[in-house]
């Protein structure tokens, strides 16, 4: 018995590193470090494809919305005229429309103060404007790095009073903003399809516009990257911003919901973002900021129905 | 690095000692391969070159008195300012074709193993240590995966012995698992995190931080750079132990210095060896007058600020240097500050981040605005006053374990506490705390893999 302890005494530190490293991937390894190599070479043979997209059929079920719009967008084309009607509606206030053509948008400059009752949404780009767009004690920022549309709505942004975590749905039922701002969806490039994305994108617009009834929505494009960084061979490419920014300007309707796009301010010849504008490609340097800015106050829509 | 340590130590624990080296020198090459592989050919060509040219440094006997007037002394001689030159030459090649020329990566490690095997040129040439005549002991000894990419540049004297003969036991197995999860720890919990401040620095634009930002973030890069490497260094220690070698220790808490001099006596101790025996010395060191030594060390300091790159702020970075390290030449000279304690060590801790963020900024454009806005000199744009003060509520926590740990506090309690059951339960925590953080952040390289 002695002998046994005095041998297991020598290795007693690799003993532990192993038990221990046993627990870590029974109880807790998110990653799955070694099991997911193991998986990955038992489910080689295997197709998890079809179940996938059974998946994904049934949520673009759930929220048809991109679908119906952009199949409602051709509609309104062909009619310019019916879309005309549809907005004299809406001028006397007898119904909203519940689409509007772009080209019906009128927009207006405004100053700083008309931020006050703006609410910003999103990843670390809106991390940047808040603390570089000098809005901060202006408007109200639900920005965190690392947001995706997936987990929008359950963000954290508060302690309440009796210590709860406060998510952002629930202090869009608290508080009535008059403008929301939204830009996410570079942390999700990865995950998911262009139609997940925008089936749940869809379904958080909805969410919000429920909560916040009278105010107007702007669906912000995904800032782009530079064309050095699309080029880096990961999930990070201009050409999958482009597919979910088409996706998202299709999905508003142009009357509560609006779409607009940075990326013309601040790219370059090559559909990217200007090399010198940022560091990592990715992010918009302080300095630059303003051009965002400055192209949202310029982007104020008028003529609200 | 999950998958390749325990296999390959499970198989060179299973080899006969006599057969280890051939294992190891596998397992390296596969490291290698693993990291960089279009270079794998470069770097056994260069094995194969300079084992022969060991070879032949290593003919003559020097107990000939006349030997240092023979031919055979002149075409030594010239062959081993040839090898000097062509090893040189690849590893300048790489370097400049990276600034200058297509951009391509430089081979992993080539400045770590291009010295390592001048090391050994020289030192068979100087006849203070017999040429190998063991093909696979040589290759094993320029490989040898801990060190192949970031070092330490061993000395051939220092490994001779465990090249030929070493322990593989449950005591150097598992004293070297610990020094490599302090080298861990010190690279995933506080480099990477402590960096992130430096990133985001970067990410905000130079132009934009405040003043008090700015030398935040340097001292944040201080200690980026500190714990990658030192934990890099560790790691490199700690597997060597694992393997029965016993690897010199590459950094002396640089940050308790008192001098920038002190400071880069402690400070990637091996690189600063190998300059100083075969530059610094052969050139006639400090004994020969002040002048002289001036100009000796602006030679190795020159050479130093070319090893790490051949961008203009490394020449920034060696000169500044330079110039610290002579003006406290002349202050020690003259007497002055002798009975100073706290002093000195404010003096380093300003003076050493500025340094470093000549080291860090390649674009001498950015470093200008850099260095301006930390001295107030250039104008900021769409600065946000408090951002320093923001940062600090952030990372607070990460400076205070950084300096800690650069003290000698850590090392004094692990000497003390290594071995008892509770100390040991900690690192193994701590070991897969830094395997979950790597998980779920991916992967970080090392910084100096670059140089």
């Amino acid at each position: 018995m002695s002998g046994l302890r005095r041998r297991t005494g020598k290795w007693s530190f690799l003993i532990m590193l192993i038990v221990c490293g046993v627990f870590y991937m029974v109880f807790f390894d998110p990653e799955k470090i070694y099991a997911k190599a193991l998986e990955d070479i038992y489910s080689r043979t295997r197709d998890k494809k079809i179940t996938e997209e059974a998946n994904l059929s049934q949520e673009m079920l759930a929220a048809k919305k991109p679908v119906e719009e952009s199949q409602r967008l051709e509609t309104a084309e062909e009619n310019g005229v019916q879309g005309d009607i549809q907005g004299m509606d809406a001028v006397q206030g007898v119904v909203l429309p519940d689409y509007r053509d772009i080209s019906e948008v009128i927009y207006t400059d405004v100053e700083d103060d008309y931020f006050s009752d703006a609410l910003f949404i999103g990843d670390s780009r809106i991390v940047g404007l808040f603390e570089y767009g000098d809005l901060e004690e202006v408007s109200t920022f639900y920005a965190e790095t690392g947001m995706t549309i997936y987990r929008l709505l359950d963000t954290v942004v508060a302690k309440g009073d009796d210590g709860d975590d406060v998510t952002i749905e629930d202090a869009l039922s608290d508080r009535q903003f008059g403008k929301i701002y939204l830009m996410v969806g570079i942390n999700e490039l990865g995950t998911g399809t262009t139609e997940t994305f925008l089936a749940k994108y869809a379904e958080v617009v909805n969410r919000i516009r429920e909560l916040q009834p009278d105010a107007v929505i702007y669906v912000q494009g995904i800032l782009k990257v530079t064309s050095e960084r699309s080029a880096h061979g990961d999930y990070i490419t201009n050409e999958g911003i482009e597919e979910k920014n088409e996706g998202l300007s299709q999905m508003v309707d142009n009357v509560r919901t609006y779409y607009l796009d940075v990326n013309p301010v601040v790219c370059d010849e090559t559909d990217g973002l200007v090399r010198s504008y940022t560091f990592d490609g990715v992010h918009l340097k302080a300095q630059y900021i303003p051009l965002w800015k400055e192209y949202l106050k310029s982007h104020v829509v008028e003529n609200v129905p | 690095m999950l998958f390749f340590l325990p296999i390959f130590f499970i198989l060179y624990g299973v080899t006969p000692s006599k057969y280890k080296n051939i294992t190891l020198l596998t397992g390296s090459l596969f490291f290698y391969a693993y990291g960089d592989l279009s270079h794998l050919l470069l770097l056994a060509a260069s094995i194969v070159v300079n084992y022969f040219l060991g070879q032949h440094l290593g003919v003559g006997g020097k107990k000939n008195r006349n030997y240092k007037k023979s031919k055979a002394y002149k075409r030594k001689r010239l062959l081993l300012v040839a090898a000097v030159i062509g090893n040189l030459c690849v590893l300048a090649f790489f370097k400049g074709d990276e600034t200058f020329g297509t951009g391509a990566a430089l081979p992993l490690g080539i400045s770590f193993y291009t010295f390592q095997i001048l090391s050994y040129l020289i030192d068979v040439y100087r006849g203070e240590i017999y040429r190998d005549h063991s093909f696979v002991r040589l290759a094993t000894y320029i490989t040898m995966f801990p060190r192949v990419a970031s070092g330490p540049i061993v000395g051939y004297d220092e490994v001779r012995e465990a090249l030929k003969k070493r322990k593989f036991n449950a005591v150097g197995l598992q004293s070297g698992m610990k020094v490599f999860v302090l080298g861990l720890a010190a690279k995933v919990l506080l480099a990477d995190r402590i960096g992130l401040l430096w990133h985001e620095a970067q990410t905000t634009g130079f132009i934009s931080l405040s003043t008090g930002m700015t030398w935040l973030a340097a001292l944040a890069y201080s200690m980026q750079l500190y714990f990658d490497f030192h934990g890099y260094s560790l790691m490199a220690v700690g597997l060597g132990r694992m393997l029965g070698f016993e690897l010199p220790e590459n950094f002396q808490m640089p940050y308790m210095a008192r001098t920038v001099r002190d400071f880069y006596r402690r400070w990637h101790i091996t690189l600063g060896r190998w300059f100083c025996k075969y530059v610094y010395i052969p050139l006639g060191g400090s004994r020969k007058g002040e002048l002289r030594t001036v100009v000796n060390l602006l030679i190795v300091w020159f050479l130093t600020s070319l090893w790490h790159g051949v961008t203009p702020n490394y020449l920034i970075w060696g000169g500044l240097l330079w110039l610290f390290i002579v003006l406290e030449r002349q202050i020690e000279r003259m007497g002055i500050g002798k009975r100073l304690k706290v002093l000195p060590h404010l003096y380093l801790w300003a003076v050493i981040p500025v340094t470093w963020i000549c080291f860090a900024i390649t674009e001498p454009e950015q470093l200008g605005i850099y260095l301006g806005r930390m001295f107030g000199l250039v104008e900021g744009i769409n600065v946000r006053s408090g951002d320093w003060i923001s940062a600090l509520r952030r990372y607070w926590y990460l400076f205070a374990m950084s300096f800690v740990a650069c003290t000698p506090v850590v090392k004094m309690i692990y000497r003390r506490w290594r071995d008892a059951k509770p100390a040991e339960l900690i690192l193994v925590a701590l070991f897969w705390l830094c395997v979950w953080r790597i998980t779920v952040e991916g992967n970080n390289p090392f910084m100096y893999l670059h140089f």
